[in-house]
């Protein structure tokens, strides 16, 4: 057998592909590759009184022993868990009825659930001071009826975890009702035959089928709170803060740049686990 | 063994009347088969029995015992979806095994009745196979086993060979009519498969838009259609409008002695009912060998197209004048037998 040497027409398709490729490719080395590893690279080197950037873990270190900076990341991770139990537990009854219900009130309940897809961040949480907050809308009806004004969840840290889960509700709903896409009438009928009551049916036959589904939410949901930044920052308490928050004032208002990195550096770890936990769900879903 | 009574059930969807005051009996041990075309209503009919539908109306009873409000979780029966319907993510093993474990069934008990089924279906040994590395037919006997490792009072089969080949179809239809039979489980076949309901059942309901056309053995709905539509429905059948004048039914140049009052009537003749003989009535427009039998096209002066089976394709070809010599005929006018040869 004989193998013919590319023609000339092969070699330039090959090459314009490798263009076309480069571009993208290149961008997201210049925007995103350079910046986590000049970041690393500044946060492991800190700047010494003489000028030197030595090779420490010196600020990690700092990080780590200030009791300040752990309780923001305590808060965070506080608030990342309790907005996805929250959202789970809201999205996955709603995303099973929007599966399996018809007619027109499901036509609008998946309205009203894709709706605050619409709505940008920074409209969200004042329309939450007004009605959560102080003297808020639902303070007002309270005491028309003469009853007390409720704990405002503004300014503590069950604020973000509203508006992260009012956010959220859109696109957990469309990642859960695309896996039950999976989940065919018939298998549910077939497990209602046997004998499954709903909770059973849920637990061992529609469960697993949309594990991928929940998994990809879990992973996205985790990666989106962790870099919130507008709802903790209006809505949320002024100490402990978020990460998002965190980072942003050590940069700015503290104009500590080596921290803040360290922060994100931190961050990102967090992160990470939850990039690798998506990729093996989705790797395990393809093997199957 | 049960018994099973439908008196009067009607389905409503919207507008859309699917199922229209249905009644039927199915006796202890029985295998019905529910035959009609797409949209007549039997699936829907299935689903009221299995729970998956509520009636707009009637009475569904199995052993003497109203069922209608019951869910399907409560209810006596096992349906085999046309889908197969298995679970993906479980083993062969664990799809019969989950409707035992949901009754708290002891687990050797459990071991040993799946064990049982799967013998049964002749899938012994394949309990541990993922139901994804299965053949489509052995994916099939996975769905009827576990609805019979249940022990269901009533069986229900909602076309559960559509989506398989024909050589398979065959063969696991005449398993299933095994299994049944040595099990006497009652059942209900849904089918629009003439091939299939005749050699299943023991009677057959021929359903049309949602209405009981006739409900009769497979001999009697192949032989005395009760109207026109099963006359057409099942197997193939010479349907021609014509009209009755003293005693004889005319079309074109056709013309057969029919004693029934004068006017308009559809005669039904099999193909195998109709001999050919040389003379003027039609013209053969194609002679078709099968080898065992032909079967010979003959088009009328008005262009009405008439089949007969003749033994020797050889002996007619294409062009060639004949007239038609009916051996048995059935006659109906306003959807009802007038006359039929004995």
């Amino acid at each position: 057998m004989t193998t013919r040497p590319p023609s000339g027409r092969a070699q330039s398709r090959g090459l314009i592909g490798l263009l076309l490729v480069a571009v993208p490719v290149g961008l997201f080395a210049w925007m995103t590759v350079w910046p986590i590893i000049s970041g690393l690279v500044q946060a492991f080197t800190p700047t010494q009184p003489n000028g030197t950037r030595p090779f420490s873990p010196a600020n990690f270190v700092e990080f780590f022993s200030d009791p300040y900076s752990l309780s923001n990341l305590g808060v965070t991770l506080w608030t990342c868990l309790v907005t996805l139990g929250l959202l789970l537990v809201i999205c996955i009854p709603l995303a099973l009825y929007l599966r399996f219900a018809q007619g027109r009130l499901a036509a609008y309940v998946q309205t009203m659930a894709m709706f605050p897809m619409f709505v940008p961040s920074i409209i969200l949480a004042f329309a939450f001071i007004r009605v959560l907050g102080p003297n808020g809308t639902v303070d007002l009806l309270l005491n028309a009826v003469g009853l007390p004004k409720i704990r405002s969840p503004y300014l503590t840290p069950w604020g973000p975890v509203i508006g992260l889960v009012w956010d959220n509700i859109p696109l957990t709903v469309l990642i859960l009702v695309s896996g039950l896409g999976a989940v065919s009438n018939q298998a549910v009928e077939a497990a209602r035959d046997v004998g499954a009551r709903p909770l059973t049916l849920f637990w061992y036959i529609v469960l697993p089928r949309i594990w991928t589904s929940v998994a990809v939410v879990i992973s996205f949901t985790m990666l989106g709170l962790f870099s919130a930044f507008t709802l903790p920052y209006v809505l949320g308490p002024a100490s402990p803060e978020m990460m998002g928050p965190f980072m942003q004032r050590t940069f700015g208002d503290l104009r500590d740049p080596e921290m803040a990195l360290t922060q994100a550096t931190v961050t990102m770890l967090f992160c990470i686990a939850f990039g690798i936990f998506y990729v093996r769900a989705v790797a395990r879903n393809r093997g199957k | 063994m049960s018994k099973l009574t439908i008196a009067d059930v009607s389905k409503i969807f919207s507008t859309t009347v699917a199922v229209d005051t249905f009644s039927l009996d199915v006796a202890d041990g029985e295998l019905v088969c529910l035959l009609g075309p797409s949209g007549s209503g039997k699936s829907t009919l299935l689903r009221m029995i299995g729970g998956f539908e509520t009636p707009s109306s009637g009475s569904i009873r199995i052993d003497d015992e109203e069922v209608i409000h019951l869910p399907p979780e409560k209810r006596p029966t096992g349906m085999v979806f046309q889908s197969h319907a298995l679970w993906t993510h479980m083993n062969v093993f664990q799809n019969l095994a989950f409707g035992l474990k949901l009754r708290r069934r002891p687990k050797a008990e459990i071991k040993e009745r799946v064990e049982a089924v799967l013998d049964l279906v002749g899938l012994k040994g394949y309990g541990s196979r993922m139901t994804t590395q299965l053949s489509g037919g052995q994916q099939q006997r996975v769905a009827l086993a576990r609805s019979l490792v249940l022990e269901p009072k009533i069986l229900l089969l909602d076309e559960p060979f559509a989506s398989l080949d024909q050589h398979l179809r065959e063969r696991l239809r005449e398993e299933v009519r095994d299994i049944q039979q040595r099990l006497k489980i009652t059942t209900l076949f849904v089918t629009h498969g003439q091939d299939e309901a005749l050699a299943l059942a023991d009677r057959i309901v021929v359903m049309r838009d949602g209405r009981v056309e006739q409900v009769a053995r497979p001999d009697m709905v192949y032989r005395e259609p009760a109207t026109p539509f099963v006359a057409g429905f099942i197997g193939t059948m010479n349907l021609i409008d014509g009209t009755v004048a003293n005693g004889t039914f005319s079309r074109a140049s056709f013309s057969v002695p029919l004693p029934v009052a004068d006017g308009p009537a559809t005669l039904a003749i099999r193909p195998e009912a109709l001999s050919l003989t040389a003379g003027g009535q039609g013209i053969i427009h194609r002679v078709t060998d099968y080898g065992t039998h032909g079967l010979v096209d003959i088009d009328l002066p008005d262009g009405t197209r008439i089949k007969s089976m003749i033994s020797d394709a050889k002996a007619f070809a294409a062009g060639q004048s004949v007239d038609l010599k009916p051996t048995a005929i059935s006659a109906y006018r306003d959807n009802a037998v007038i006359y039929r040869t004995r």
